[in-house]
């Protein structure tokens, strides 16, 4: 139609709005005469102007005054209209909403997009949520729905008024501690009876009405976010999650030692978080943290927290002492076998003031029964001349103080000392113990090295050490190759963490190849930080000119590691270290991988796989044998930056950020 | 940029606005999003409330707000009032469209989930995408009626606030709106 056509049809139009509906027709067939074009072209837009209704008359603002707000209030989910946020995090939002239907307030918890578009995390998510609606405990948020409106996933609860244990938790007498305890441990047992476990006991999941009846939330939910076994796993939706960096998990500060170690848990798990919980309340301060993260998994892992202190008159307090140390064991075993043990305790102290302690089982002295945890290492080594990553265990962290069974105890004098300023034995010793926490940050607890695999990690140090001094024109100085390690550690960190790969000490890599720089290519043309191939590099979204771009390619090698893990079936979820070379492409690294478990069923950690290389066959030998020291003497360099005169912060530390 | 822009430059960027200069549009969407954010808050809870409001009160409103009482000059308010009605057609628009992108766009191109994860029915967003359409259709018929139809329709403006902004009489605009508001429902509701 041109301008002068609508001219002429509106002029139609107007005239017949003009009058009375009933002479339109008549009007039209005289003013239109012959044009039959223009008679249809008025008679459709005096339709549409009669059953227009309301269209357009409401100014958009008042349909979508949330879009402004950026918020989703005023807008309806299914029967559900939103009145409020109430909080929002890594695993989705939660709304006040009123259900139109019922007219009643309910807690509408949406999962966000980004999980959304898994599959199988999203029938995960509806079985889980479904298993906890049939919960049916006084303590136990009452689901009342589990759906899906356009592609919004919710779930609708009750909705409590009430506080989080949160903002409760400084302020509660001793007989309001044991209450709640009792109320929430009421709840786990429910729940563990009906084979759901919680996962993730923290105040912010414990409610608390005004009458005092606690409700604990979200049961089963945690189960989303944890790392899924490969048969549940879609790849393609998986690629999407996870390149989505920054995928923030929650506080580490309640989570048992299985699950500091990404191993499978059971109910127990939840008793463990009850009895941290439990201190918490107690002690007005968390029985196992640290300055960052990771410093908080290791403490959950080695220490034990600080006694409660009560005094001998106490019997009320000691008996809780003596429930928080059974709940707090590093082996489950120990602990409290069901939550209807630990509430049957907790009665018995409500009702009778103590309880009956064995004095044999009063006090700590656990340590020496901690479970030595076993790290799982697979080691796929490349042809090519790099390897590209290492993705650390979970542990990694900063060095703290070790427990009993260190072979050498730290000297002060050794780590405070200028690696260069140290006579040879003292170099040696200080490798030794620097060895044994780095090992410790891998979740492995070696014995002592033989001399032989401490003289190779030394030769490495020394060639490093060397680097960049005057007579060396070879590679670039330490200082150089790890201030530039200092903005990749916590982006590369982020990446692997969106991709629940454990944390990375990869950064390591680039002080292994010492002449590494940033954007170094190689003769097989794999390029940059992470060593891809273009062709690889292309099948995860990354361009050729973009190999070099650590922020491109942080997050594809986190998925590229993820993919090779979840290859290997079943055993993906005991790795804790994955040592792999990129340019080898998938299927060689698949294959290094299933060699690896056919050898020693992963049962070899990094060093053993050093120092008992025979045990592999000899390309092997040959291939691995280098990194290992050349990893450990890095890691031992970036971990002590000021025996080393190293302007950065432990790298460890920086994987936080 | 927000903050500091003073009345005199409100003023400046509304008059170059008026006379042509994209730029200006660019220079005006954050300070008057901003004002738009502020408007919706009153609007949300004074509709919780269970009142209705007019918005132009809200805009003018803002407008005094951000001109200052010095320069109350009609033809700048008016200015105002239409800036506004584009910048709110723009953000919504642009939301729709990164809705319904999210929902059928696929893997190709990145989307940032979060941003359009509840805030927008698909349907609203359909909706919105299909008069954004046919309202560029019109304003190539009848630019003038798809003006009426902007400043109604996303400006919140009573007939009369929208007659004088565009210098005509209400009665004009009720029959630009009469025909422009069948127009448009014919081209919505139609296949095209």
């Amino acid at each position: 139609m041109t301008p002068e056509r609508w001219q002429q049809v509106e002029e139609v139009l107007q005239g017949a709005l003009d009058l009375p509906a009933r002479e339109r027709a008549s009007f039209l067939e005289e003013i239109c005469a012959d044009d039959e074009d223009l008679k249809r072209e008025a008679s459709l837009l005096i339709t549409a102007h009669d059953v227009a209704g309301d269209f357009i008359e409401q100014p958009a603002i008042a349909e979508d005054a949330h879009i402004l707000l950026g918020e989703s209030v005023g807008r309806d989910v299914g029967p559900y209209r939103i009145i409020e946020c109430l909080g929002s995090g890594g695993m989705g939002d939660v709304y006040l909403a009123h259900d139109c239907r019922l007219n009643r307030a309910v807690a509408l918890k949406t999962l966000p997009a980004y999980l959304a578009v898994d599959d199988a995390r999203l029938r995960r998510f509806q079985r889980e949520a479904r298993a906890a609606s049939a919960l049916n405990h006084p303590n136990i948020l009452t689901i009342h729905e589990v759906g899906e409106y356009e592609d919004i996933h919710f779930i609708a609860t009750e909705f409590i008024d009430g506080q989080t244990l949160r903002e409760l938790i400084g302020n509660l007498a001793v007989d309001e501690i044991i209450d709640v305890s009792m109320q929430i441990a009421s709840a786990l047992a429910a729940a563990h009876k009906a084979g759901i476990v919680h996962r993730d006991i923290k105040p912010e999941n414990i409610m608390r009405r005004a009458d005092g009846l606690v409700k604990v939330l979200d049961f089963g939910i945690a189960k989303l976010v944890e790392h899924e076994s490969s048969g549940d796993r879609n790849t393609e939706a998986d690629a999407r999650i996870h390149t989505e960096v920054g995928v923030v998990m929650g506080t580490v500060n309640y989570m048992s030692p299985e699950q500091a170690r990404a191993v499978e848990v059971d109910h127990r798990t939840d008793i463990w978080s009850l009895g941290v919980l439990l201190y918490e309340m107690l002690a007005k301060r968390l029985p196992f943290t640290g300055a960052t993260r990771m410093d908080s998994l290791v403490s959950i892992l080695e220490r034990e927290p600080e006694s409660l202190e009560v005094s001998d008159d106490e019997s009320e307090l000691q008996s809780l002492r003596f429930i928080v140390d059974k709940a707090l064991r590093k082996d489950r075993t120990e602990r409290y076998a069901t939550a209807d043990e630990m509430l049957s305790d907790l009665k018995r102290v409500r009702e009778q003031g103590s309880l009956d302690i064995p004095s044999v089982t009063v006090g700590r002295g656990l340590t020496t029964q901690n479970p030595r945890f076993r790290a799982r290492v697979i080691v796929a080594a490349g042809c090519a001349l790099m390897l590209a990553l290492v993705v650390g265990a979970i542990t990694l962290k900063r060095p703290v103080h070790r427990e009993a069974n260190i072979v050498n105890p730290p000297s002060a004098a050794l780590s405070t000392k200028a690696y260069l300023q140290m006579s040879e034995p003292e170099q040696l010793a200080f490798i030794s113990e620097q060895e044994q926490r780095v090992s410790a940050m891998m979740g492995d607890r070696p014995v002592k090295l033989n001399d032989e695999a401490l003289r190779a990690i030394k030769t490495y140090v020394d060639s490093y050490v060397s680097l960049g001094q005057p007579n060396d024109v070879s590679g670039e100085g330490l200082k150089a190759t790890f201030s530039r390690a200092q903005t990749h550690v916590p982006l590369i960190a982020r990446s692997f963490a969106a991709r629940k790969v454990p944390v990375i000490i990869g950064i390591y890599l680039p002080v292994v190849e010492s002449n590494y720089h940033s954007c170094y290519e190689n003769t097989a043309g794999a390029k940059g930080l992470f060593q891809f191939l273009p062709g690889t590099a292309r099948q995860y979204g990354v361009a050729r000119d973009e190999m070099c771009d650590v922020e491109k390619m942080a997050p594809a090698a986190a998925h590229y590691i993820a993919d090779r893990m979840a290859e290997l079936g079943e055993d993906s979820q005991s790795l804790t270290l994955v040592l792999l070379s990129y340019n080898r492409g998938p299927e060689g690294v698949r294959n290094a991988l299933r060699e690896l478990r056919d050898t020693d069923n992963y049962q070899r950690n990094f060093w053993t796989l050093f120092a008992h290389r025979d045990k592999l066959d000899e390309q092997f030998r040959k291939e691995s044998a280098g990194y290992v020291p050349a990893f450990f003497a890095a890691a031992i360099i970036g971990e002590n930056p000021r025996a080393f005169d190293l302007p950065t912060p432990p790298l460890s530390t920086l994987a936080d950020q | 940029m927000m903050a500091t822009l003073s009345a005199d430059n409100l003023t400046e960027l509304l008059i170059e606005w008026r006379e042509g200069d994209k730029t200006a549009l660019d220079k005006l969407t954050p300070l008057v999003y901003d004002e738009l954010r502020r408007i919706a808050h009153r609007y949300v809870r004074r509709e919780r409330d269970g009142h209705t409001l007019q918005t132009t009160a809200l805009v003018n409103e803002a407008y005094l707000r951000l001109a200052g009482t010095k320069s109350i000059e009609w033809q700048n308010r008016s200015h105002f009032f239409a800036v506004t009605a584009q910048v709110m057609r723009n953000v919504l628009i642009d939301h729709a469209r990164r809705r319904l992108y999210a929902k059928r766009g696929g893997h190709a191109q990145r989307v940032p989930f979060d941003d359009v994860s509840l805030e927008m029915s698909e349907q609203r967003a359909d909706e919105l995408v299909g008069l954004d359409e046919a309202l560029s259709d019109l304003a190539k018929l009848d630019p003038r009626k798809a003006r009426v139809v902007e400043l109604r329709y996303f400006g919140g403006l009573s007939l009369e606030e929208t007659a004088q902004v565009l210098e005509i009489s209400l009665m004009t605009v009720r029959r630009d709106w009469r025909a422009a508001k069948a127009w448009l429902y014919k081209a919505v509701t139609s296949d095209r």
